[in-house]
């Protein structure tokens, strides 16, 4: 079992929520990086998503596609990344680590993306798949590494079903129609989205897009196994890259987790 | 090999390895939507009607297949016919598409329309069929486009659409496509989006393509009238390649006709400084499709280099990147220079100021193969008139206004 689905076992076994937490690999630089990424375990954070950059991210909001942007300027690629996440692994080997990107940077990494459970990852997420789909579609195939589904408001029913019971790790359920970092989140649709889900598969189902404050994630946490933060990590990632002081980063952290305890 | 045209794409929405739908899990519905209306509409007796009443009163159809007494005797390889899209209404063949599809959102009733524009011409289009119909409609265009192409920019402005001007990335068509994208996924439930050529996720390099094959189904009709017999070589320019899929995919299955692309060479193939991912790219995923890209070592998307902002796109539409691998299609590219200089000479010769897209096509007038002879019939498709370069060309040439 891979440290994914252990920690989510767990946390679902002590009836806590999982908070999980986004920034973009190499923004503002790899170091600041894998100190984010230890603060945020320090900070309460179950599940670290480390954004893969592309020059092209379609599902982003400005903030995110801004990260990226930067990101490519130092030249951050793939090898790179798996760099990171073994050094990350040196001092923790129990957080999950899930890879969140685009088709073309990981089909042009296959077979580094088929060993990336060896360096530490525990999971890939590929925003531009249909959800019914998985890496293994794409020539990556490796029992340890999850291939993360998406399912968002406009999914219909029949497709709920299809990639509810070919999801692995959890299902992640997009909260609202529009790009990262939007607002608008509909609790109704939501709920009822997510109950579907559940009909149809055990694995988890965690909330993101459009979670800004401790309030929309006490909320999202009610209806689902956790949240997913990314957008408003990102913005202060993006103000603090001249001082490289995050502290802030910790306690908004540290209040979403006691948000949804 | 028999190539049987009606198979493709297949119904995952591929040509062979090329295409499919590489989209954010929100907009999977929408295009499961489109793809449902179209199949149902493209047969349908009334909305044929519609479109062809359409594309004969509002577009003005057929275009003229018009002999070029003067390119012929200049070149000496073959009777030139030029086939004149650029007589559209707009300006362009970007309206037969945009006709369609502007039919297709109002029988699905979306009140909202949004589309990316490089050179401005499908910008123009939209905007166009969407003040028609009295739809709110917004253009995506790249700020660096904004700039270059400014007399679109305002044409598109008067007819009542908003123009967003893109400075993300490259500040150009692609980065248009990415915030096009981004708005789709954001307003998903009232928006269409007319994607302006034959690229992006299926069905849209479908669509995109059968509507505007009305340019080579005229072709095969005007070739039988003019000259008996069908074209010894069609040549049109690739940027996404909606002007060249519509004139070559009545003829992908008329052997006897060679299908030839041209790519906007940029400062030349060999400098890496080009917009011609067929000429010199590999086969990766962008805007929702796969194909032909221009891609670095790891797989980023590559920046392009074109003095055409029609042509200024590091992917091309699926179909042409499986024409290539089959080999019914060639696909060439032509420099900055040469396209500039081809603009010149068929303006001077034939009185037909062309679009610096569709300059690449006549550029290629030049490199004409060596069997061809006087009794080849040549197609070039003139997929736009050449107004909106005046600026760009102006410029090259150091004038000012």
């Amino acid at each position: 079992m891979n440290r994914l689905r252990k920690k989510l076992d767990h946390l679902i076994s002590i009836k806590e929520k999982a908070l999980v937490a986004y920034l973009v690999a190499g923004d503002p630089d790899l170091d600041s990086t894998l100190d984010l990424m230890h603060l945020f375990v320090k900070s309460g954070v179950d599940i670290i998503e480390v954004g893969v950059p592309f020059t092209d991210p379609i599902a982003e909001g400005p903030i995110i596609q801004k990260a990226h942007d930067r990101a490519l300027k130092n030249n951050i690629s793939l090898p790179n990344i798996i760099k990171l996440v073994e050094d990350f692994r040196k001092v923790d080997d129990s957080t999950p680590i899930i890879l969140m990107g685009y088709l073309n940077t990981f089909s042009f990494h296959k077979e580094l993306i088929d060993k990336s459970d060896q360096h530490g990852v525990d999971a890939v997420l590929v925003v531009d798949i249909p959800g019914e789909l998985s890496i293994s579609s794409y020539g990556i195939s490796n029992p340890n590494i999850d291939s993360i589904s998406l399912i968002s408001p406009t999914t219909s029913q029949e497709r709920i079903e299809k990639i509810a019971k070919n999801g692995s790790g959890f299902i992640y359920y997009v909260t609202l129609r529009g790009v990262t970092g939007s607002s608008n989140l509909d609790v109704e649709e939501i709920n009822s989205n997510i109950k579907k889900i559940r009909s149809y598969s055990d694995i988890p189902t965690l909330a993101g897009f459009g979670i800004k404050s401790n309030e929309d994630a006490r909320l999202l946490s009610e209806y689902s196994d956790g949240i997913i933060v990314g957008s408003s990590i990102v913005d202060m990632i993006t103000k603090q890259s001249e001082s490289r002081n995050f502290d802030r980063i910790g306690e908004y952290l540290r209040g979403l987790k006691n948000a949804i305890l | 090999m028999k190539i049987d045209k009606q198979k493709f794409p297949d119904t995952d929405g591929f040509f062979g390895e090329y295409g499919g739908k590489f989209v954010p899990e929100t907009l999977m519905y929408a295009l499961e939507e489109l793809e449902d209306t179209y199949s149902k509409l493209k047969d349908s007796e009334d909305f044929k009607k519609e479109f062809y009443a359409d594309l004969s009163d509002f577009v003005g159809r057929p275009s003229p297949l018009y002999y070029a007494d003067r390119l012929t005797k200049h070149y000496k390889s073959g009777k030139i016919w030029l086939k004149r899209e650029d007589l559209n209404h707009t300006g362009a063949h970007k309206i037969n598409n945009t006709v369609g599809q502007i039919l297709l959102a109002k029988y699905m009733g979306k009140k909202r329309i949004i589309a990316e524009t490089g050179a401005g011409q499908h910008g123009v289009a939209t905007a166009t069929v969407a003040a028609r119909l009295g739809l709110e409609c917004h253009i995506y265009m790249g700020a660096e486009d904004v700039k270059r192409q400014s007399l679109n920019v305002y044409r598109i402005k008067l007819l009542g659409a908003h123009v967003h001007a893109v400075d993300s990335g490259t500040a150009t068509l692609k980065d248009a496509l990415n915030e096009a994208l981004r708005d789709w996924v954001t307003n998903v439930d009232d928006t269409y989006y007319i994607i302006g050529s034959v690229t992006g996720p299926h069905p849209y390099p479908m669509i995109v393509r059968d509507f505007n094959s009305v340019v080579g189904f005229e072709l095969i009709d005007q070739s039988k009238a003019l000259f008996g017999r069908m074209p010894d070589a069609i040549i049109a320019c690739v940027g996404g390649g909606s002007n060249a899929m519509g004139a070559f995919y009545p003829f992908i299955d008329k052997k006897e006709t060679r299908l030839i692309g041209v790519e906007a060479g940029g400062n030349g193939v060999s400098t890496g400084e080009h917009a011609a991912p067929l000429n010199d790219g590999s086969p990766g995923v962008l805007h929702g499709a796969r194909s032909y890209l221009m891609q670095d070592e790891v797989g980023q998307v590559k920046d392009t280099k074109s003095v055409s902002a029609g042509l200024d796109y590091p992917g091309v539409g699926p179909e042409h990147s499986w024409l290539k691998d089959i080999g019914r299609a060639e696909y060439v590219a032509i420099n900055d220079q040469e396209a500039l200089d081809a603009f010149h000479t068929v303006t001077k010769l034939e009185g037909i100021m062309p679009a610096l897209e569709t300059a690449h096509a006549f550029a290629y007038l030049d490199h004409l193969p060596k069997d061809f002879d006087e009794s080849t019939n040549i197609i070039v498709n003139v997929s736009g008139r050449g107004d909106k370069d005046i600026n760009t060309v102006a410029e090259i040439d150091g004038i000012k206004f």
